[in-house]
């Protein structure tokens, strides 16, 4: 009797002390978890071909291309910036590396073509903003029309075609294929999660990322180098826009160049956002974003296994995103009165 | 106007600000307000502006008995407050500053903007001043804004005028200009209370002093029957400062830092002095001396004209923040908040964002080695967490100084400048601190603390550094230090109002 008694006290002051603070957490910090499982739940309840491997692959493979931007953008803003061209600049790198395609028939120098000029792109906001000190949103957004301007000029208006002979003997197979069932773009999407996992929390420049986001004054006068490090980020951001570019064009072997990548940085702020990062810099979560990205293609799916007519998907996402960073505020301010 | 305070108590929680003040303000007078920080100035002319309601007492304008003023009523009677930091809008035209509020209109919306300029035109001529109204405030300089603000007070018809610290950004020729015209606002009848910490400024143009110490009414009187050295010795008090607690280590011979003819205008210029091995040097001065921008300077965070800082016998480069901190030099700045502490971050990686970027040589880092290096200066500066996992905003003011106090610990610096160690923490965290900076110079570091309080100059240094206007004023040994003298060279009592 006395035994079981101090089993159930012990039981609940494990939930009091293990337990509770790790839903606890889970809520306030990574409620994009929950999201998801509640999204999976109604898709499951919805159809019952929901759950099935090919469609979760599927899920994350569509969610590949924004996906890598996405993570780009939490660096960005962790840094307490903002970055609009993502758009313009996976255009402008996808049209060019097409280009780069057709010239030379090999993927690794269209690869390495589609890195080197997102990176490039990528550098030149880090410029304006870490140098000259013009305010990220402006630069970006002056960057997301000059860079998609230059695309469309590119391609007179049209689509850049890719030689289509080569691109299914070599390159259509990386959009397609697939390694243990998994497709090549989740492989590829996945290693891209776990090396920025690994940079934002694991290496001297993530901490800084984090520093400059929360108090760039106070990182200015523990010496790092402020204006170096948001060069860095944007040029980080820009390459991993080049990967997704380059991607890009493997998957639909072809560029429009007035509609590639159009409001990209939008769905990539929503993921961010849902993801659990705060907009005002500091804090945030590579790992947030993922979840972030999957969800807000969950809901798309979600929505038509529910035969929900496509035209309010968009009311849906927003309603979603601003539930979740709603949900975030609530639950922050409750613990910072307590 | 006639303003007469009784028996004014104020009370913060537990802390007295103001404690049983009562005196009087007489017609066409200048009343000069003095008292140290904290003495409670501010405090009281916010009661009067009717910011603040007073715990107790009452004033009494032209007769008339307030229990508790309202800001309103306190504009309405004439009562006008110029700021230190004045409270105009950049981007609006000067005439447009003056009728901020209080705009002109044709018919109820359309503004007025013809009679506006005309009644601007009007009240500058008769201050005496050619100001162009339809400039943009940004354009003007700092007397320039500073008289836009009287002319202000005087256009809605001010009794009194109350200014605070008026002349820290102005030259000597600008005083003399604002004060011929308070000599002139006088003459109409209007009634000014004066606060300064310049004793030469307020011998010159107040008639009527009032000191406030510790909240409490000191004394009033007339300038003419008192000097300088008594204005001071009424503004401190005969402290009694215990100094067991403390002892200042043996200096060594060794010197190791010396700046010399340092300048970065107009903050400061000419600034030349040498730091030993286990020396506590304090830079001190009042408001507008130059010595927080000096602080920056020495750590590489301010460009200097020119001069140059000399460490262990060779130059320093000072092109960045990270060169200083890697040739030993570390900072605790200023305004913990804004300068120094990472909100976000818990206390370990708020420890270690120094040391990663002088020391750690490698791209990862280790957790582990992390926490090690936190346990090591945990010990010596006594921090006081749970779990060095805990979000710094989680302690008190004095442990996340100690934080700081770490964050340079990691980096073994030879040389610490220390702006205001001690803001915004309580009495016995500040004796921590000192502790601190005792145990510092026993290990040979060299000390350079800023600071404008003299308990705390008296307590741990061994030589203090007096600034007066960007210049180095008097450089005063410990066993010749005291309160009265400290004053008077903060003043610049000892030089000439040219």
């Amino acid at each position: 009797m006395a035994d079981k008694k101090i089993t159930k006290e012990k039981t609940k002051v494990y939930i009091q002390t293990k337990v509770w603070p790790f839903l606890k957490n889970i809520l306030i910090n990574h409620n994009y978890v929950v999201s998801l499982i509640l999204l999976l739940i109604i898709g499951r309840i919805a159809s019952s071909n929901f759950l099935t491997f090919a469609n979760i692959m599927n899920l994350v493979k569509s969610s590949t291309f924004i996906g890598i931007i996405a993570l780009g953008m939490t660096m960005v803003i962790i840094s307490g910036n903002i970055d609009l061209s993502v758009g313009s600049i996976l255009a402008f790198t996808a049209a060019n590396t097409a280009i780069m395609f057709n010239k030379t028939e090999n993927v690794w120098l269209s690869l390495g073509y589609a890195i080197l000029v997102g990176t490039l792109l990528g550098f030149i906001n880090g410029f304006f903003i870490g140098k000259a000190k013009v305010a990220s949103f402006i630069v970006t957004l002056a960057t997301m029309a000059a860079f998609r301007s230059l695309t469309i000029q590119q391609g007179q208006g049209g689509p850049i075609l890719i030689n289509q002979a080569a691109y299914y003997s070599i390159l259509r197979n990386l959009g397609y294929g697939t390694f243990l069932k998994i497709p090549y773009l989740v492989w590829i999407f996945l290693i891209i999660v776990l090396l920025m996992l690994f940079l934002m929390t694991k290496t001297k420049f993530g901490r800084y990322v984090y520093a400059v986001g929360s108090n760039e004054k106070a990182a200015k006068l523990s010496g790092i180098n402020v204006d170096r490090i948001k060069i860095y980020i944007y040029s980080l951001t820009g390459l991993l826009t080049g990967i997704a570019a380059f991607l890009y064009v493997a998957r639909f072997g072809s560029v429009d160049t007035a509609t590639a990548g159009k409001s990209f940085e939008l769905d990539a702020i929503a993921a961010v956002a849902i993801g659990g990062t705060s907009m005002a810099g500091g804090k945030g979560f590579i790992q947030g974003t993922f979840f972030g990205i999957v969800v807000l293609y969950a809901i798309d799916s979600v929505l038509s296994a529910l035969r929900v007519p496509a035209f309010v998907n968009d009311l849906i996402k927003g309603i979603l995103i601003l539930g979740a960073v709603l949900l975030q505020k609530v639950l922050n301010n409750r613990k910072a009165n307590n | 106007m006639i303003v007469e305070f009784k028996n004014i108590y104020k009370n913060f929680g537990a802390v007295q600000a103001l404690d049983n003040v009562s005196f009087l303000i007489g017609n066409a007078e200048i009343h000069g307000l003095l008292g140290e920080n904290g003495a409670g100035k501010s405090t009281l002319m916010n009661i009067l502006g009717g910011v603040l309601p007073p715990t107790s007492g009452t004033i009494v304008i032209d007769g008339v008995e307030f229990q508790h003023l309202t800001p309103h009523q306190a504009v309405e009677l004439g009562i006008s407050f110029i700021h230190q930091e004045l409270n105009l809008v950049n981007d609006l035209k000067v005439f447009e500053n003056l009728f901020i509020n209080r705009e002109i209109t044709k018919g109820k919306i359309y503004l007025d903007k013809k009679e506006m300029i005309r009644k601007s035109n009007e009240v500058f001529k008769r201050m005496n001043i050619s100001i162009d109204p339809t400039l943009y405030v940004r354009e003007l300089d700092t007397l320039e804004k500073q008289l836009v603000e009287i002319a202000r007070a005087i256009l809605f018809e001010s009794k009194l005028i109350i200014m605070d610290e008026p002349t820290t950004a102005l030259t000597d020729k600008e005083i003399n200009n604002l004060f011929s015209i308070m000599r002139e606002l006088k003459k109409n009848g209007i009634s000014c209370i004066y606060i300064s910490h310049k004793m030469p400024e307020l011998f010159t143009i107040c008639d009527r002093y009032t000191v406030l110490r510790d909240g409490k009414f000191i004394a009033s009187g007339f300038f003419k029957d008192i000097d300088e050295n008594k204005a001071t010795e009424l503004l401190v008090g005969r402290k009694i400062i215990e100094e067991k607690d403390i002892h200042r280590p043996q200096l060594q011979t060794e010197t190791v830092l010396e700046v010399n003819n340092l300048s970065c205008t107009p903050y400061f210029h000419d600034i030349t002095f040498s730091v030993k091995k286990g020396e506590v040097v304090a830079i001190t001065g009042l408001f507008g001396d130059g010595r927080g921008e000096l602080s920056e300077a020495l750590f590489g965070a301010r460009k200097v004209a020119n001069g140059e800082i000399i460490k262990n016998g060779k130059k320093l480069n000072l092109s960045s923040i990270k060169q200083v901190m890697k040739s030993g030099i570390g900072m605790i700045p200023r305004n913990r908040k804004e300068r120094s502490i990472i909100k976000d971050m818990n206390i370990l990686n708020n420890v270690s964002i120094a040391h990663f970027n002088a020391k750690h040589k490698k791209i990862f880092i280790s957790n582990k080695e992390e926490i090690e290096r936190f346990e090591k200066n945990r010990k010596v500066t006594n921090i006081k967490a749970n779990s060095p996992k805990d979000p710094i905003t989680s302690l008190s003011g004095g442990n996340q100084q100690k934080v700081i106090f770490a964050r340079w610990f990691e980096l073994d610096s030879d040389v610490y400048l220390l702006d205001n160690p001690t803001q915004g923490i309580d009495v016995g965290a500040k004796f921590e601190i000192y502790k601190l900076i005792n145990y510092l110079a026993e290990q040979g570091k060299s000390i350079i603390v800023f600071s404008s309080e003299f308990p705390e100059i008296y307590k741990i240094c061994h030589r203090c550094i007096i600034m007066y206007r960007g210049e180095i004023n008097k450089i005063m040994n410990h066993d010749e230090l005291n309160e009265v003298d400290m004053m008077f060279y903060s003043t610049g009592s000892n030089r000439k109002e040219s």
